[in-house]
């Protein structure tokens, strides 16, 4: 699949006109679409629309949120700063010069050209692009408190309406409004587990790795003993046998993905030991620790980002796996793996409860996923067509 | 040639893998040599007895439900509803049952006297009973199961049974090989545990060290009854085959109409209710309330429902300053919507309780007005009286000292228990009290309750009501540190009622107490009771003579059938 | 090779000491008090305290973990309060059910990513390409109970009750409550038909990983010298696919057999639990609910060394297939 490479004929490359700049003044993307680049144009196009429609639509919400809560201040600024981003870019990038390429041939621009083009993996990024925009403006498009409970008589188990576009749940609560928030929990949940895993496994690897030895090898046992349990068998062991809450969910998931990341980076790294320049910075005589820092672990980062990205999408999965056996996060916050389990037993009856939900892991897990192959096939040079 | 070796090995892996097979028998040494003994017994009596000729003899039913009979037949150590049930009805025999008005009628006791001082009662066996290994049951048999459960080193679990009996051996006497006489002092309604206690065989147990009695494989392995079923196979987490007792006393209506009867362990309701709908499974035990509409709603299918024995309250912690004070208790109380929440939780399925009176037993008084019904300014007004208001305009009262109305209400990971504690969340804010709904795991919450510290604030519970009622061991102020006291009640009236009906016999003398000792608990409000759940069944009406009620789901097991053109 | 093996096998017994002791730990550690599982209405603390001594919950830590390492020399894992049961007893009886669940898993898994990993990497960058590639990362990104309840709705309950096809499958079980009295033949046709939707639901999702696997490796094989000299020779496409490179494709899928492992294992704890499978999964979970130490501690045992097993077994397949490897 090739790609119409504009050239400089095309007028869509040259420093823009002031009819384009004023049209894309008012309407950022417009411009780009068209000239022809409708992917990036359409992107900041209804990003801007989107966020246009949140401040006229909620205007009492978005004042109210300059005194609100931390969640509504920042939804707030994320609208004023999506807004602003646009807008400049689309500024910025009429007013670039046709030949402007990426800055260097390093290891990372080639990765990123290469990531651009592959269409799946950059729909999934403009995907979680999307999913954290939703949760971070949470607060101010959600069409009812997710915690409000409607007319228990009435309005409980309620199917798809007009008032509730995805139905109702056990406790007369809005569905949509719950799955809006709940992308907040699992999202956190998801990259904070991932954080604390991949810095713990990077150093710890790396670590292990550049001394080898005695060191490499006790770490390495450890790595292989608690790789050999199926992590959900171990999860379901440590949140069941001391009591639930985020922090152990998010510190459990954290302390059980970082022995596979330690195995990745000491592999990495007992490659890149041999390598010139580690043996040139160690005939410099740079310290073990800057060598370990400044050199190896950036280099042997890649298939830790990869692993990393894949790894979100996985510990959503785990969240929503051990919500589904009540290990999860606690009433009444509203999370995606709870409110599947707090579905399953009406699925037959009120099937909207557990599969919006559903759906919405399996999105928001695809993404993860695809971005994550994305990055898998564009940072490592042997899968290059 | 590779392919066909695949198959071939997938095949094999498939014919012999895993051991739901054919019949699984024990290892161990006791069942190796019971389950012959059994199984000749039975080949026997089905010679001798052939089924009569009724039609209606004949088929198998299959009932299913999330929860695996984990006590097994073991009445020794009964614990859960369901291993109770399958001892009473099914496999075993209790000296006597209850008929549907709670008169007990004879079992296994032909006949029975309670001495005219009520210091003792004699049983009367039937003499045409046979244990399934052809041993016939007698009088050493019930006096060995009354000495083993009431023996403290046996762990009966439901020790509270016999408070009022002489316990051990020196408790039952024999007086020859069909009657037995027990000992006890005198008390109400003396006859209930025997309804509950299933026989034991003591020619096969009477040797088991009573500490070990409880892990013996008689429980689920291999169980020799002398009930209307005989037990057949048990594949652990998956299902318990009974097959029919030919020599079952004619005189109790002979061998069930039911060839087999099977107990299925499914735990996702959602797969129970399609295996209900597709004809996979005849009853379904306990569906939800949203998943009977679904039963109502298919015309192959019969929703049972009766009044349960189960109900569900919030515990106070009553020793707290905070909850001290019956105003605040009465106060929170009030201000829930009892009755929505009945319709709302339960689908109409259930019934406000007032008090742990259920709705069968002789003394529930459906007309029984409660000071503590749904009145939100009252309970306001109330909560101002007893000096709680909100001083700095946070929607939450303090008292006079600062301290602010917030309580954490407990409950152990279950959804309805979960959305109880959100609504009383919801519902007592609107009065000003915090409530925050804190999850525990069933383990530790018990642990927190029943312990000397009492580490709870409020707890949502659930308790299961026996026809004997005896809140003695809840309420009474000499027992609040039993395990179960933890409302910390300590009121004279109470105490002086509850020694009373435990003392007094005879139903209609007890009646006038009752309404006074629930008039009293509704002052007091240790609890805030809110309802009693009925019970669900999904039955296929293919399975006819059907009859649940309070007495249990399995009640009639004997005499349900299934025409022989639906089977 | 024989080193290679003893060796492995001697650096996996550390291992499983270390496995049981972590596990031990974790059990002993936690808040609980598996005597309270025995709470009714009414009962004395000396009744707790009695069943408590009767199961032999009040031994000091260090008897505990005494008989605890014992027991994997002996054989006797000690009794299961909450089966009733001696625990060696349930895993005996659980294990082959989960073994036949993710055998059969795995065998599906492989079988659906080698053809769809083929398929793939003959015709990448193709339509089919994209399409099958986004629809297997969907089965991926599913969390497993939910395909799992998914399943059940459509192939069991629309399918027999509403659309009323002629082919539907059970909701869940092993095997049909008249088993014993079929015939052999209708005993393997009862027991696949169990089979399918559970076996479905755990394989679908592997499926998707063995698949890009496979995708990557037939694209490397393709692009190297032999191949280009087996077309030049002439043959035709099919054989060069199929007899050549497949062949060599393959041998770097084999270390996934010992990756996927624990990922069965750990699916299978869901899909057993909808489908009311007697297995490991379920027992573990039951198990853990019921603060079962002893049941605990074996099956998690049992699991992690099905983990080292497979390791070992995957390595040295890989060992004998790829003579270029050599551990020492």
């Amino acid at each position: 699949m090739t790609r119409r490479n504009p050239g400089p004929a095309d007028s869509g490359h040259g420093r823009a006109g002031w009819g384009r700049r004023v049209v894309g003044s008012i309407l950022p993307g417009l411009p780009q679409i068209l000239m022809g680049r409708w992917g990036t144009g359409s992107t900041a196009l209804s990003v801007w629309l989107l966020l246009l429609v949140i401040v006229v639509a909620r205007t009492d919400r978005l004042l109210a949120a300059v005194g609100g809560a931390w969640d509504e201040r920042l939804a707030l600024l994320t609208t004023v700063f999506g807004l602003m981003a646009a807008w400049g870019w689309c500024w910025r990038d009429l007013g670039a010069s046709t030949d402007s390429r990426p800055s260097g041939i390093d290891q990372w621009s080639l990765a990123v050209v290469a990531f651009s083009r592959n269409r799946t993996a950059v729909a999934g990024l403009v995907l979680i692009v999307l999913i954290y925009m939703v949760a971070l403006l949470a607060p101010l498009i959600t069409p009812h408190d997710p915690l409000h409970m409607y007319d228990l008589t009435t309005s409980r188990l309620q199917g798809l309406s007009t008032t509730h576009p995805l139905g109702t749940d056990h406790l007369a609560r809005d569905v949509l409004s719950r799955i809006l928030y709940g992308a907040r929990i699992s999202l956190t949940i998801g990259f904070v587990a991932v954080g604390i895993s991949a810095t713990i496994g990077t150093l710890v690897g790396a670590v292990a790795g550049f001394l080898g030895g005695a060191i490499d090898n006790a770490i390495m046992r450890f790595v292989d003993v608690v790789i050999s349990f199926p992590r959900l068998v171990l999860l379901i062991a440590i949140v069941a046998l001391f009591e639930s809450s985020i922090t152990l969910v998010i510190l459990v998931l954290g302390l059980t993905l970082w022995p596979s990341t330690a195995r990745i980076v000491r592999g990495e790294v007992l490659v890149l030991r041999e390598r010139e320049f580690i043996q040139a910075a160690h005939a410099l005589g740079y310290s073990r620790r800057r060598i370990i820092v400044r050199h190896l672990v950036p280099n042997a980062l890649p298939p830790v980002i990869v692993a990393a990205t894949l790894g979100i999408g996985n510990t959503i999965v785990l969240e929503a796996g051990l919500s589904f056996l009540s290990l999860g996060v606690q009433p009444p916050t509203p999370s995606w793996g709870t409110m599947v389990a707090d579905g399953r037993d009406e699925l037959l009856s009120a099937w909207w409860l557990s599969t919006f939900p559903g759906l919405a892991i399996v999105f928001t897990v695809l993404a993860f996923n695809l971005v994550g192959d994305g990055l898998r096939d564009a940072l490592d040079p042997r899968l290059r067509s | 040639m590779k392919k066909l070796m695949l198959t071939v090995a997938t095949l094999a892996m498939v014919a012999c893998g895993g051991s739901d097979v054919t019949r699984t028998v024990s290892n161990d040494p006791f069942c190796q040599a019971v389950i012959p003994a059994v199984d000749a017994w039975l080949a026997e009596a089905r010679a001798s007895h052939p089924a009569p000729a009724d039609d209606r003899y004949g088929g198998m039913a299959v009932v299913a439900a999330v929860g695996e009979i984990a006590d097994g037949m073991n009445s020794a150590v009964a614990r859960d509803y369901g291993a109770t049930q399958h001892q009473q009805f099914i496999n075993l025999m209790t000296l006597i049952d209850y008929d549907d008005v709670a008169f007990p009628r004879p079992y296994l006791a032909e006949s029975w006297e309670v001495a005219d001082d009520q210091t003792s009662i004699t049983f009367r066996l039937r003499q045409d009973v046979f244990w399934h290994d052809g041993e016939q049951t007698d009088a050493h048999d019930v006096a060995f199961t009354y000495a083993a459960v009431t023996n403290p080193e046996t762990g009966y679990a439901n020790a509270a049974f016999w408070d009022h009996f002489v316990h051990g051996e020196a408790g039952v006497e024999v007086l020859d090989d069909f009657t037995v006489r027990i000992a006890m002092r005198p008390h109400a309604d003396p006859m209930d545990p025997f309804r509950v206690l299933a026989i034991l065989p003591e020619h096969l147990l009477g040797d088991v060290p009573l500490s070990e009695l409880g892990r013996h494989p008689f429980g689920t392995q291999c169980p020799v009854g002398n009930g209307p079923f005989v037990f057949y196979s048990h594949e652990p987490q998956s299902r318990w085959v009974f097959e029919a007792n030919p020599a079952f006393p004619e005189g109790l209506g002979g061998r069930p109409y039911l060839d087999r009867y099977v107990y299925r362990v499914i735990p996702e309701q959602t797969t129970l209710l399609t295996e209900l709908l597709t004809g996979g499974v005849d009853v379904y035990i306990q569906p939800t309330p949203d998943q009977a509409r679904m039963i109502i709603d298919d015309p192959d299918l019969d929703l049972v429902n009766f009044v349960g024995r189960d109900y569900v309250y919030v515990g106070w912690n009553a020793r707290l300053p905070k909850l001290a004070d019956a105003r605040v208790r009465q106060a929170i109380t009030m201000a829930i919507d009892r009755e929505s929440v009945v319709e709302a939780l339960l689908g109409g399925y259930g019934r406000v309780a007032n008090s742990g009176v259920p709705p069968f037993h002789f003394a529930f008084d459906p007309d029984l007005q409660s000071p503590v019904s749904f009145d939100r300014e009252r309970a306001r007004a109330l909560l101002t009286e007893a000096g709680w208001v909100d001083r700095d305009g946070d929607g939450v009262r303090e008292n006079a000292s600062g301290e602010r109305l917030s309580i954490t209400l407990k409950y152990n990971p279950n959804e309805i228990r979960q959305t109880i504690a959100e609504l009383m969340q919801a519902q007592a804010s609107e009065i000003g009290v915090e409530i925050i709904p804190t999850m525990t795991e069933w383990n530790t919450l018990v642990g927190q309750i029943s312990s000397e510290a009492r580490d709870f604030e409020g707890v949502v519970m659930g308790w299961q009501a026996e026809f004997r009622l005896d809140d003695m061991d809840l309420f009474h102020s000499e027992r609040s540190d039993r395990m179960f006291a933890f409302s910390g009640t300590n009121n004279p009236e109470i105490d002086r009622l509850l020694e009373a009906i435990s003392s007094t016999r005879g139903r209609d003398a007890s009646r006038a107490l009752w309404a006074e000792y629930q008039q009293e608990i509704m002052v007091e409000q240790p609890y805030t009771y809110l309802y009693f759940r009925d019970r669900l069944a999904g039955v296929n009406s293919r399975l006819s003579g059907v009859v649940m009620d309070a007495r249990g789901e399995w009640v009639n097991a004997r005499q349900w059938y299934i025409e022989p053109d639906v089977r | 090779m024989t080193r290679y093996v003893v060796g492995r096998l001697l650096t996996a017994i550390p291992l499983v000491w270390g496995i049981a002791t972590l596990m031990f730990l974790l059990v002993h550690l936690a808040p609980g008090d598996p005597a309270l599982q025995y709470i009714t209405p009414g009962m004395d603390r000396e009744v707790v305290e009695q069943v408590r001594a009767n199961f032999g919950l009040d031994q000091p830590l260090h008897v505990q973990y005494g008989r605890w390492l014992g027991a994997m020399v002996t054989g006797d894992f000690g009794y299961s309060y909450s089966m009733a049961r001696p625990v060696a007893d349930v895993v005996a009886n659980a294990f082959p059910n989960t073994l036949l669940l993710s055998g059969s898993a795995l065998l599906l898994a492989f079988v659906i990513g080698i053809v769809l990993g083929t398929i793939q990497a003959v015709r990448q960058y193709s339509v089919t390409d994209s399409l099958l590639s986004v629809i297997l990362l969907f089965f991926y990104s599913m969390p497993g109970f939910w395909l799992a309840l998914m399943l059940v709705l459509s192939m069991s309950l629309f399918a027999n009750a509403i659309w009323e096809l002629p082919i539907w499958f059970p909701a869940s079980g092993m095997t049909s409550a008249d088993y014993d009295l079929m015939s052999p033949a209708g005993r393997v046709l009862d027991r696949i038909w169990h089979l399918v939707l559970p076996t479905s639901a755990l394989s679908l999702a592997l499926a998707a990983g063995i698949a890009r696997f496979m995708r990557g490796s037939m694209l490397e094989v393709v692009r190297q010298d032999f191949i280009r000299t087996a077309r030049a020779k002439g043959l035709p496409e099919r054989v060069v696919i199929f007899r050549h490179a497949l062949r060599n494709a393959l041998t770097p899928i084999i270390t996934l057999v010992g990756l996927y492992i624990p990922f069965l294992f750990s699916g299978t704890v869901f899909i057993e639990t909808v489908f009311a499978w007697p297995g490991m999964g379920r027992t573990i979970v039951d198990a853990i609910g019921t603060r079962d130490y002893p049941l605990i501690m074996a099956a998690s045992f049992f699991f992690a060394i099905t983990v080292v097993v497979a390791n070992l077994i995957a390595d040295t397949l890989y060992a004998v297939v790829d003579p270029r490897v050599r551990y020492d």
